[in-house]
């Protein structure tokens, strides 16, 4: 029977257009949402080599300025910003701490609209005051972005629908159905089958679409791995997809009906439970007033300041190796500054820390619960394998404060010891470079995908065979 | 003819299941959602409170300090939440909340709440904009895509035919049985609103008609998607057809055209990112006067200037401090710096806003969210005024500490402190947001193209119906 169905569906797909305006609207979609993500990429790759190139400038203008010191000749800057001071070098000539995009950063925008790709940490300022976030309209944050993830978690389930919501209603609008009832086959089987026909041509449309995008696009350098894994995960999705069209099929009678109920199951997967899971996370895990936090800061640093003179004591006493090569031992404003500036990061950093603690506490709670609805699991792995997901940003945060101090303590130990930055220095300035995260759960939610995908096909095939008996044209 | 249509079909929803299911999950959402925004909406302005009163302690509690150190110590402007802000959030979540306030530098607002959220909150959030401006127009949809196709399928369209209806009657009629329930939700939605918002605390601005024309708005959104609706179902030969065709609109009007929306707006007319920001207007601060570089020549040519305005030879002579008149002057020249940057990322902003409205004319969606978002003072121009305030009060701020550094201070007292009962005299900051009027004169071309929807669609729904 099977070649027969197959043959019969191919034929009746192709001449009713099916086939072909499907590849015509998967060809659009896939095409303009990759190539808004590529163009987002290029965007960013430019910005940040154009960052880069900046320092590299001003960088060799530093070290001209610096060779004229040291070799004794009169400058026209202001005393402050000769970079023979450390403090000059440090605030004045930072590295660009960039997050490069992974290469497949065009499949999903996630985060990458909110927060920014490169950063300048200097060595006056706060690390808890470094901005992250990007520069945009909030009316594109908003509105969201147009990418290849929103065509696949939104779009792909309502194609799927319009492409299965009548299967076997339709054959009994049309009278046809008394026909097959006298077939052979049992209709779950019936149904099944051409379901995974279906299934089957939709798949290879998808696939074949994405490939022949990517590479008109020229998305470069195509990750093989990662290609796979998105396919795999599109394609789990999507049997998700046929296996609840199975179910709604077998149990719902008419056509439109199907295609009420087929909706409302999208409206509740793909836009209510992740609004409403939101929701309860901010509410069981409420993220701290930031108003009240600034107030907190305020204070911690008139605290500070009072105390400066004795604060700079206490910290040449609990850190001597800055002192001990310096023989002159004059002080100046950065070092009392510089001083107090950690206390207050030290007294701050508890209260820093609740809201990376919070947001690690919503972010577990929402990825046991994301199992309620395969739209967010999808997209998340979507944004894992982009590295725009919220973890990728949190560990960049992570990194670019880390680098902050490292930056801070490598010109501090100059500042205390009273010793000038010279040319010979410059090479063992410290350099950001960004580690991806590594542990991806692409496969694992893949999987999942599929054995809920099977449970819920296995269950259609159970329950409809016992209600079976019934007799299926009874009604 | 019109009102018999009109029971009859309003009777046939109530009795089908699924209508009153629909309904009561729609109704329950709302209530659910409301509650969620009314208790934030509390929370954020009892924060708001406490932070203001705080801030402006720690200000007025300085001590004796130099002006210029107070200038640099600097002070904060919070953004205080609007009551119809519970019924749309707007952009509120994506911008920030504070924006510090400081000698030499317009800050933006920091910490918008999105920030600190999940991945999760991209998705949206169970708000009653949610609800008004996607789920309503499913409901429309699902209670409306069967009108006339229904007709059609169980034969009945012929035994209308032959009662020699008018046409246009008939279809006024179904028009009005699908508006009737959709109204009473959205004025019940609308009353409760109402009144749970007169009844808090500290509500402010609150004026309920605002709360009208919000309705209004809504209400004229609805028409639009019943127009369509009801016109497809005409034109469908099936009902399951014509559901499907109602959803594909929807997808294209209120998820897909906003955001390929936001994507060419970015890609034509893109703003420059953070670092490039500061790069640029750092740039333009090296060119011009540094309050607090003597020796550049811009500064040589104020002193020049000053000196001959006052007929003196040396600046030690002029009556007032010269190195606060000087640090006065960079602030204004600082300001007007900012002022220009900040205008070139409004006038990118409004060239976005012509695309959007160029884009409404496939979603009705777009020009409904930019009036919802201006009415309740959500949207980003509502941002923008606010944040203009703040700056204006920074300047004000720099001009009345300098002021006091330069009358009270001789040049070169570097050294000079102001009196401890100095910073209460400073005005506190204040900030009114625009009345209702001037919004709607703002937004007045989305008003028009929502009316230019409404007339289209409904004529193109009557002059079908003749043709059934």
């Amino acid at each position: 029977m099977l070649p027969y169905n197959f043959k019969y569906e191919l034929r009746l797909l192709l001449r009713s257009r099916w086939i072909q305006l499907l590849s015509i609207l998967l060809l659009v979609l896939f095409g303009f949402s990759t190539y808004n993500g590529k163009e987002k990429v290029e965007k960013r790759i430019s910005d940040i080599s154009n960052a880069k190139q900046e320092v590299k400038e001003s960088d060799e203008a530093m070290l001209k300025l610096l060779d004229s010191v040291e070799r004794g000749l009169e400058v026209s800057v202001s005393s402050w910003s000769i970079p023979t001071s450390p403090m000059a070098v440090g605030n004045n000539h930072p590295r660009v701490a960039a997050m490069e995009p992974q290469p497949m950063a065009f499949v999903s925008t996630g985060q990458a609209d909110l927060f920014t790709h490169y950063i300048k940490p200097t060595v006056s300022g706060d690390d808890f005051a470094l901005n992250f976030t990007e520069m945009t309209s909030p009316v594109q944050l908003l509105f969201g972005s147009f990418d290849l993830s929103f065509v696949i978690v939104y779009l792909l389930p309502l194609l799927i629908i319009a492409f299965t919501y009548n299967i076997l209603s339709s054959e009994k609008e049309q009278g046809s159905l008394r026909l097959l009832a006298s077939q052979p086959i049992s209709i779950r089987k019936w149904v099944f089958q051409k379901l995974i026909l279906r299934f089957f041509w939709l798949s290879i449309l998808v696939t074949l679409s994405l490939l022949l995008v990517f590479f008109v696009v020229g998305i470069q350098p195509l990750e093989w791995v990662s290609v796979l894994g998105l396919v795999g995960l599109t394609l789990c999705y999507m049997l998700f997809w046929f296996a609840l069209a199975f179910l709604v099929n077998l149990f719902v009678d008419s056509s439109a009906k199907n295609a009420v109920s087929l909706i409302m199951l999208w409206v509740l997967f793909v836009l209510l439970t992740p609004s409403v899971l939101n929701q309860l996370g901010n509410t069981l895990y409420p993220m701290p007033s930031r108003t009240l936090m600034i107030n907190e800061m305020r204070e911690q640093k008139v605290e500070a300041t009072k105390r400066q003179d004795e604060i700079l004591d206490n910290f040449l006493r609990d850190h001597p190796e800055y002192a001990i090569n310096d023989s002159t031992q004059s002080r100046n404003f950065y070092h009392r500054y510089m001083a107090s500036q950690k206390v207050v990061k030290e007294a701050l950093e508890p209260i820093v820390n609740t809201y990376e603690a919070q947001l690690q506490r919503q972010q577990t709670w929402s990825k046991k619960l994301q199992w309620l609805s395969p739209a967010i699991v999808v997209h998340e792995s979507m944004n894992q394998l982009a590295g725009t997901s919220t973890a990728d940003y949190e560990n960049y945060r992570g990194q670019v404060i880390a680098f902050a101090e490292t930056w801070r303590s490598h010109l501090m130990t100059f500042l205390y010891n009273n010793t000038p930055f010279s040319q010979q220095e410059y090479s063992s300035l410290p350099q950001f470079e960004y580690s991806p995260t590594t542990n991806g759960t692409v496969g694992l939610s893949a999987l999942v995908l599929l054995v809920i995908s099977g449970v819920l096909l296995v269950f259609g095939f159970v329950a409809q065979g016992k209600s079976q008996k019934r007799g299926l044209l009874s009604n | 003819m019109i009102r018999k249509t009109f029971i009859k079909e309003n009777k046939e929803l109530w009795r089908d299941g699924r209508v009153r299911i629909a309904f009561a999950i729609v109704v329950l959402l709302l209530g659910v959602a409301i509650w969620i925004s009314a208790r934030q909406y509390q929370n954020i302005n009892e924060q708001y409170q406490i932070a203001e009163n705080t801030e402006r302690a720690i200000w007025d509690n300085q001590g004796e300090k130099s002006p210029h150190s107070a200038a640099h110590y600097g002070t904060y402007a919070f953004k205080p939440k609007y009551p119809l802000s519970l019924v749309d959030q707007g952009v509120d979540k994506y911008v920030g909340t504070s924006i510090f306030l400081e000698a030499h530098k317009r800050n933006e607002a920091q910490f918008s709440a999105a920030a600190d959220q999940t991945g999760l909150a991209r998705f949206g959030d169970l708000t009653p904009d949610f609800i008004l401006l996607f789920i309503i127009p499913l409901l429309i949809i699902l209670l409306g895509y069967n009108s006339f196709t229904k007709e059609r399928e169980m034969g009945t369209l012929t035994l209308l035919k032959s009662q020699g209806i008018s046409p246009w009657k008939w279809a006024l009629g179904k028009w009005a049985a699908l508006f009737f329930p959709i109204f009473i939700v959205s004025l019940l939605l609308f009353l409760i609103t109402g009144m749970v918002l007169s009844n808090l605390k500290d509500f402010g601005v609150f004026s309920w008609q605002s709360l009208f024309s919000l309705f209004l708005v809504y209400i004229g959104y609805y028409i639009i998607f019943i127009n369509i609706v009801l016109f497809i179902s005409l034109k469908a030969k099936k009902s399951g057809i014509a559901l499907v065709l109602s959803l594909s609109i929807w997808i294209l009007a209120c998820l897909a055209a906003p955001k390929a929306a936001s994507n060419i707006a970015e890609a034509k007319h893109p703003y420059p990112t953070r670092q490039e920001f500061a790069a640029n207007v750092l740039k333009d601060k090296k060119n011009g006067l540094d309050g607090h570089n003597p020796w550049s020549k811009e500064s040589k040519m104020l002193e020049q200037e000053v000196l001959a305005e006052h007929g003196v030879d040396s600046i030690h002579k002029l009556p007032f401090n010269f190195d606060a008149y000087r640090m006065q002057k960079g602030e204004e020249h600082e300001a007007e710096i900012y002022f220009k940057h900040y205008n070139y990322l409004k006038e990118q902003y409004s060239k976005q806003t012509n695309l959007y409205q160029s884009l409404a004319v496939v979603s009705p969606y777009l020009p409904t969210r930019f009036l919802s978002m201006a009415i309740a003072k959500t949207d980003y121009t509502a941002h923008w005024d606010f944040s203009d305030t703040a700056e204006d009060y920074r300047i004000a701020t720099q001009k009345f500490l300098n002021d006091n550094f330069a009358q009270n201070s001789s040049y070169g007292e570097w050294s000079y402190q102001a009196d401890a009962d100095l910073w209460s005299k400073l005005p506190k900051f204040s900030y009114e947001p625009p009345e209702l009027s001037a919004i709607l004169s703002t937004n007045v071309s989305s008003l028009w193209i929502l009316g230019a929807w409404i007339t289209i669609s409904f004529s193109l729904f009557l002059i079908t119906s003749k043709t059934i």
